[in-house]
């Protein structure tokens, strides 16, 4: 071995520590940052379903033990309980059901008399320009839905109107719409079936 | 490894990641800054390393200055780092084929140059596409299909401008 293979050895092993440690360093220095950048993302998107006025605390501190969660089309995956004032105000749902292209998974916020307040999809695999027209800046079929309740909608009306029910459809997305109703019905029956416990803070079965 | 190939690793970020103006500048700005560190640092160890210990050297270099770029990306910018997805770690490729299409002697002027062309192409293309999504409310822009048809588009009008001052046979090289 000459000196020159020697060099080269050294050199490459000292750049090695050097972007190794260089590396391990960075990480550390921005795990909290991106711990709290990926809350603050988290907060923000899951919040944005409920109005602002509904809430004082934070309601992702507050998730609910939800019990039998399996809903007829849809399943919850988790709930949160917001507060305004220390009084229960609305909680909110994360429901998955089954869309056209994939698992769709929505946020429903519900008040304490079981009116729809918000729903928003989280995630969704639907085709693009027909279902997909869900999450397209600017379109307000979704809104449709708030203030809607099972006291005022019967359960049979819960259903598009090509169903008999009395929701119109996103054009050419009937799979995606139909799933979309089912989810929020079922949330609604679901919160309205277990309205003391939920207020409470859990749903214990 | 030469420049048709730089030229192809580049189009993945020029149509992938120029969807509106502030992902085309972030990812034009992030390339510059990523190609123009491991440039710098190839510098003085091109004169003392040769063939695999170089190509080592580079591809450690590259790893090391994408790693610590998606890192900073996720802490400072999540919202952006998400919709850039994996395009910055693909800056890493770029990092190695400059390396080694532009040769081994030092060329700052053509590294240089090359480096602003691409990264002008980002950002008209982030323009174009912008532009024409949300106030023409053209779909196709948007998408990569419509991307890559605008890429065509930019590169012919960029041609045509040059015909006037280039001689004719350098049309359509980088």
């Amino acid at each position: 071995m000459n000196t020159s293979s020697i060099r080269t050895a050294l050199l490459l092993l000292t750049l090695i520590v050097l972007a190794v440690g260089g590396t391990v360093l960075w990480q550390q220095f921005t795990a909290p940052r991106i711990t709290e950048a990926e809350q603050q993302l988290k907060a923000q998107r899951w919040l944005s379903v409920l109005p602002e006025q509904h809430y004082d605390n934070q309601p992702l501190q507050h998730p609910l033990r939800l019990g039998a969660a399996t809903l007829d089309h849809s399943r919850l995956l988790a709930g949160y309980l917001a507060t305004l004032k220390g009084q229960p105000r609305a909680v909110v749902l994360h429901s998955q059901t089954q869309g056209y292209g994939g698992p769709l998974d929505l946020l429903i916020a519900i008040d304490e008399g079981g009116r729809l307040i918000g729903v928003k999809v989280l995630q969704q695999q639907e085709t693009p320009g027909l279902g997909g027209k869900l999450v397209e800046p600017g379109n307000t079929w979704l809104q449709g839905f708030v203030g809607s309740s099972r006291q005022s909608i019967a359960d049979t009306a819960w259903a598009l109107k090509r169903d008999s029910g009395q929701f119109d459809q996103l054009a050419g997305a009937t799979v995606t719409s139909r799933a979309v109703i089912q989810a929020t019905h079922d949330a609604l029956r679901y919160f309205d079936e277990h309205r003391q416990q939920l207020l409470a803070g859990g749903a214990d079965e | 490894m030469n420049r048709p190939w730089l030229a192809a690793v580049s189009l993945a970020p020029l149509l992938g990641a120029t969807q509106t103006l502030l992902q085309a500048s972030a990812i034009a700005l992030c390339s510059l800054l990523v190609i123009g560190l491991h440039r710098l640092c190839m510098t003085p160890l091109r004169k003392v390393l040769d063939g695999s210990a170089k190509l080592f050297a580079s591809v450690l270099l590259a790893a090391l200055l994408v790693t610590c770029l998606e890192l900073g990306l996720r802490a400072w910018a999540l919202p952006l780092s998400l919709a850039l997805a994996p395009y910055p770690a693909l800056i890493a490729v770029q990092c190695l084929l400059f390396e080694f299409a532009l040769g081994n002697n030092a060329r700052w002027r053509t590294a240089a140059m090359t480096l602003a062309g691409f990264a002008s192409l980002c950002i008209a293309m982030g323009l174009t596409r912008q532009l024409l999504g949300e106030f023409a409310n053209l779909r196709l822009a948007s998408l990569l299909p419509g991307a890559l048809m605008l890429l065509g588009l930019l590169l012919a009008l960029y041609n045509r401008v040059r015909q006037r001052r280039a001689p004719s046979r350098r049309q359509g090289k980088l």
